[in-house]
């Protein structure tokens, strides 16, 4: 793994994510305090911490759905807030809950989605068609979302971020109610996007999955960045030879502090 | 009992949490949404405070019966005529909100999960029914008894027994309204609510037809007019409507016969509960199937692309570039494909042609002289435009809103908030001019308006188009609710109620200048050569300005609003 980083940074000719001094208050509640950090090109980075820990938030930030209290996101190097249009062309964005139009058919939504980007015609309809195909949800194209269960939902919702091929993905807790068989899918999948050259940024709870697929990992508790660095590199911080236990215990020292 | 309670309670902590969200919300946005509620209330006040106070005065024969002028016994008349008016709506709303409290709601899911007894599950779900279908009545129906005590200084016991004599009565519409859901979900758990509500909307129509025809126009002249009042009215003093009841308790109150109301209350009360206890029973027989059946039934109907009106909308609108289309296209499809929209649609057209057809009807003979003619355009002006302003706040005003929780997909494609409100704006524009300005032009050909009072009015309604448009979309982004998906909801909240006000009040100053304006020419206050030209040159001036600024100012602040917005 630590090889493909290695090569991954290679690549590197600017980074496709960067976060400089990010920060989110909620009224006096700092969701995210501070955050400085980078994703590279060809690098599959997971995002890990607690529940509340602020992962989800800075996620929405990068993604443009959340404006920061303080400091900037940039994406392929333009400025989320500055050039909302221009880096949100080039992002992908899978959410933890995927709520879509109910009323369209799984097809009219990716069509829909499509226009949102300026796509027509018949590279729209193939596109649509190979995705959905690809995703397993082209038995479902012509019903209606409302009739879909959460996991062709959240399928579809993979369809609709990859239909304007975009360079870098944000992805948030992508496993929650896909069957195996599609998590396996959906690995394969990511992992040989990243090889491609794209860029994953993915939230999860899944130490399992984030020790396999990710190039780097980031842990974040309580809105403080507390560990970036290789599966590898993080474990050495602890002496650990079990990444879930080094989480635990990186963790559950950030909170006693 | 203890776990209807425990319900209850929980009920009242997220409608007291809800309050206190308010907090978190602009000052500016809340003062100004208070103060026009308040208002509102305050003008209804006043208005029942006139009515009544020149219903008490109104003795033109000096007939007096049993110590009532005539002008009381018209004021009992109308108190039971709109006590009857208020329970139709009752039970109308109670069907409509039942569909959704008992049927529709996730939360029916989790409590049919949960070691509930079913007559607790049932009570629970019936009270918010209440709740939620009575409270507006109540809000405007306050000042109704409180103007009516202060005319008729009624002692501090009748706003008492008044509010005690809600209580039951509320509980009458609610329980025939949640029994006839009860039936239909449980007999035809296939076509649901679009039949509920397309009965529900035939009801209103029939209703609408039997009034009309009660209050026979012809009949309102001269000598007969009272005579026509009193016969039209005692068709609503049945002593077997629960609305007569109602009536018979707070006017019994009124002049201090404490034991007629206390009869009225009981027989209000041994009713509601009987009905409420028949209400349970149906329940504990088709309540849950009739919900277990209408989950089995959810249709499973493929939509191909390029079959139907739907399926070809995209390629009709081709001419639009693929980003604007996209969300048209969705906007179109999101609204034909919900029952509840469309068949209110379909409603708000019933009406409309109830309202072209009785035009004929007007009588031609008003229009002999100059005042009758401007003053039946400038009434159809009025009409037309309140038509106008009542698609834009119910159809238009939600738009914004009804992206909810979807709003991400927006928020994270490529779209500036620019172009997703003025796409909005068209779409309100397009549909309710085609609409509007048809209605216009055939009412004003039947009404035989001479060539400049039709353009007059043709241009009004144009300009009324994008104002109300800009109003409806604008205040829509300003106060958007994306919690709610039910666009009727939507609606009923304060930024609805505040897009439905400043609409009134617009139409009011559009029509109202215009009116007097050619008021004067009719009575020759104005002459018709240079200085009426001016002035009304002046007058569309005054209206295109006024327009603009009506949908200017709130598609700007719209806009702020959303490129504020987080997702």
């Amino acid at each position: 793994m630590v090889g493909t980083v290695r090569k991954s940074l290679l690549l590197k000719g600017f980074e496709m994510i960067r976060i400089e001094g990010l920060t989110k208050r909620f009224g006096s509640k700092v969701a995210v305090n501070n955050l400085n950090m980078e994703v590279f090109p060809g690098e599959f980075f997971s995002f890990l911490g607690p529940n509340g820990a602020g992962k989800t938030t800075t996620i929405k930030m990068v993604a443009g759905l959340l404006i920061p209290t303080e400091g900037r996101a940039f994406v392929y190097g333009k400025d989320v807030q500055v050039d909302p249009v221009g880096a949100k062309q080039v992002v992908g964005y899978i959410p933890d809950r995927p709520f879509l139009y109910e009323k369209l058919t799984g097809r009219e939504f990716l069509g829909f989605v499509g226009g949102l980007y300026e796509m027509d015609g018949k590279g729209l309809d193939s596109k649509t068609e190979e995705l959905m195909e690809l995703f397993d949800v082209l038995d479902a194209a012509d019903f209606l979302v409302e009739e879909y269960s959460h996991g062709m939902k959240q399928k579809l919702s993979f369809c609709a971020a990859f239909l304007h091929e975009p360079r870098v993905v944000i992805v948030d807790e992508p496993w929650v109610g896909l069957d195996p068989r599609s998590i396996r899918f959906l690995k394969n999948y990511l992992k040989e996007r990243v090889r491609g050259g794209m860029c994953v940024f993915m939230s999860t709870h899944t130490l399992s999955i984030a020790e396999e697929v990710s190039n780097r990992v980031g842990i974040i508790n309580g809105g403080n960045l507390i560990a970036v660095g290789t599966v590898e590199e993080i474990m050495a911080l602890k002496a650990s030879r079990d990444f879930e236990d080094m989480f635990l215990q990186l963790t559950a020292e950030e909170e006693e502090i | 009992m203890r776990a209807l309670l425990v319900l209850l309670v929980a009920k009242w902590r997220m409608c007291l949490h809800g309050i206190a969200s308010a907090k978190a919300q602009s000052k500016l946005k809340i003062a100004v949404v208070t103060l026009f509620v308040i208002a509102m209330w305050v003008a209804v006040f006043i208005l029942f405070c006139w009515g009544f106070g020149f219903l008490k005065r109104f003795n033109p024969g000096g007939v007096e019966s049993q110590l009532q002028t005539l002008g009381e016994i018209v004021t009992v008349q109308i108190i039971s005529l709109l006590f009857l008016a208020v329970f139709m709506m009752l039970v109308f709303s109670n069907v409509l909100v039942a569909f959704t409290t008992l049927y529709r709601s996730a939360e029916v899911e989790y409590l049919f999960s949960s070691p509930l007894r079913f007559s607790e599950l049932f009570t629970a779900r019936f009270v918010e029914c209440i709740v939620f279908s009575s409270w507006a009545i109540i809000f405007l129906g306050s000042p109704l008894v409180l103007s009516y005590g202060i005319v008729y200084d009624a002692p501090w016991y009748f706003y008492v027994v008044s509010g005690a004599l809600l209580i039951p009565f509320l509980l009458i519409p609610a329980a025939i309204g949640v029994t006839v859901t009860m039936l239909f979900a449980r007999i035809f758990p296939r076509v649901n609510r679009a039949l509920l509500i397309m009965l529900g909307a035939a009801a209103a129509v029939l209703l609408f037809l039997y009034l009309e025809r009660t209050f026979d126009v012809d009949k309102l002249s001269g000598e007969h007019v009272l005579r026509a009042i009193m016969d039209a009215m005692d068709n609503t003093q049945s002593p077997f409507l629960p609305s007569f009841w109602l009536a018979q308790g707070v006017l019994s109150s009124a002049v201090q016969d404490l034991r007629t109301s206390l009869f009225y209350f009981l027989l209000l009360l041994s009713n509601g509960l009987i009905l409420f206890r028949l209400s349970l029973f149906v329940a504990s027989r088709m309540y849950y199937p009739g919900w277990a059946a209408l989950r089995a039934s959810e249709q499973t109907k493929p939509h191909i692309r390029g079959k139907g009106i739907l399926g070809c909308v995209d390629s009709w609108l081709r001419f639009i570039r693929p980003r604007t289309r996209s969300l048209v296209v969705k906007d179109i499809k999101m609204f034909w494909r919900d029952v509840a929209q469309w068949s209110q649609f379909a409603l708000f057209f019933g009406l409309m042609a109830v309202y072209v057809a009785n035009l004929r009807a007007a009588g031609y003979s008003y229009l002999s002289t100059p005042i009758w003619k401007n003053a039946v355009s400038f009434l159809n002006l009025g009409a037309t435009s309140l038509i106008l302003a009542t698609l834009t706040s119910r159809f238009i005003f939600p738009l914004i809103s009804l992206e909810g929780k979807r709003f991400w997909v927006i928020g994270l494609a490529p779209v500036k908030m620019r172009e997703l409100l003025w796409q909005k704006f068209w779409l309100s524009f397009t549909t309710s001019i085609s609409f509007t300005l048809g209605v216009i032009v055939i009412s004003s050909i039947m009404l035989k308006l001479e060539p400049l009072l039709m353009l007059i009015s043709c241009g009004t309604i144009l300009l009324m188009s994008f104002s109300l448009s800009g109003l409806a979309v604008g205040l829509g982004a300003v106060y958007p609710n994306f919690r709610e998906d039910n666009p009727a909801k939507i609606v009923s909240g304060l930024g609805g109620t505040l897009n439905f006000l400043v609409s009134i009040a617009y139409i009011i100053i559009v029509v109202g200048v215009q009116a007097v304006l050619f008021w004067a020419r009719a009575v020759k206050l104005v002459g018709e050569g240079r200085t009426f030209a001016a002035m009304l040159a002046g007058t569309v001036v005054f209206v295109a300005v006024l327009s603009a600024v009506a949908t200017l100012v709130p598609m700007s602040l719209g806009l702020k609003n959303l490129e504020r917005m987080e997702f």
